[in-house]
């Protein structure tokens, strides 16, 4: 038998999300305890609009999670990965060591104060980025008429 | 008409690839070696040698799988 690091990326069905995330994160915590693994971190990465639909679904929230499993269990847990409906789909991928800043990030999600925002409707456009603000660039005053008190220009 | 040939664009990823960190999570990072239909640029384009190269492609087939990014665009 043999431990090794594994990164896993699971994509969560956003109705389970909604309903309590708390929930939704047991869904791949309580499978993982099931098959005996040695939990490192999970943590929500992100919430996004899919590329292409997956399991009739457009929109998925992102479960990145970090654990050390035994190789004879990987196989089981595959299983029951794909198996599980609340799981859209996984990505496992051995890594070397946790990647920097990635248990404190983890951490935060720990805090009292922590909510993870409610998933868009399922057809919702991606949330577009602000774009960046340009160095020196001055806030620009645009003059607002004022409606109720417009000045007739007489001819 | 010989001479008169653009001058090919310079590649991507610059002169020396440098062995770069490439991570199936930081797709806009990923995007700029596809072209606008989702497609992986050929090692002529994005200028990697060929263990870079390899590693983009396993970083773009990893964002495809979790659907971060196309596979047809």
């Amino acid at each position: 038998m043999t431990t090794r690091l594994y990164e896993t990326m699971v994509l969560l069905d956003n109705q389970v999300v909604r309903e309590d995330w708390s929930k939704a994160k047991g869904v791949v915590t309580d499978l993982l305890a099931k098959h005996g693994a040695k939990l490192h971190t999970a943590r929500r990465w992100d919430e996004k609009r899919l590329a292409y639909p997956i399991r009739g679904k457009r929109r998925a929230t992102f479960l990145i999670t970090y654990f050390e499993i035994g190789n004879e269990h990987i196989h089981a847990l595959r299983r029951d990965f794909e198996l599980n409906e609340r799981v859209l789909r996984y990505l496992m991928l051995r890594v070397e060591k946790l990647p920097e800043g990635e248990a404190e990030k983890a951490q935060l999600e720990q805090a009292a104060d922590f909510a993870v925002p409610a998933p868009p409707a399922d057809d919702a456009p991606d949330v577009e980025k602000p774009a960046p603000r340009r160095e020196g660039a001055e806030e620009l005053e645009v003059p607002v008429p004022d409606l109720n008190n417009l000045a007739v220009e007489e001819v | 008409m010989v001479g008169n040939r653009r001058a090919p664009a310079p590649p991507i990823a610059g002169k020396n690839c440098d062995d770069p960190i490439l991570d199936y999570k930081d797709t806009d990072n990923l995007r700029r070696f596809l072209t606008t239909h989702g497609q992986i640029l050929s090692r002529k384009r994005t200028g990697y040698c060929t263990q870079c190269q390899k590693a983009l492609k396993l970083a773009v087939k990893r964002a495809r799988h979790v659907g971060l990014l196309p596979f047809v665009g």
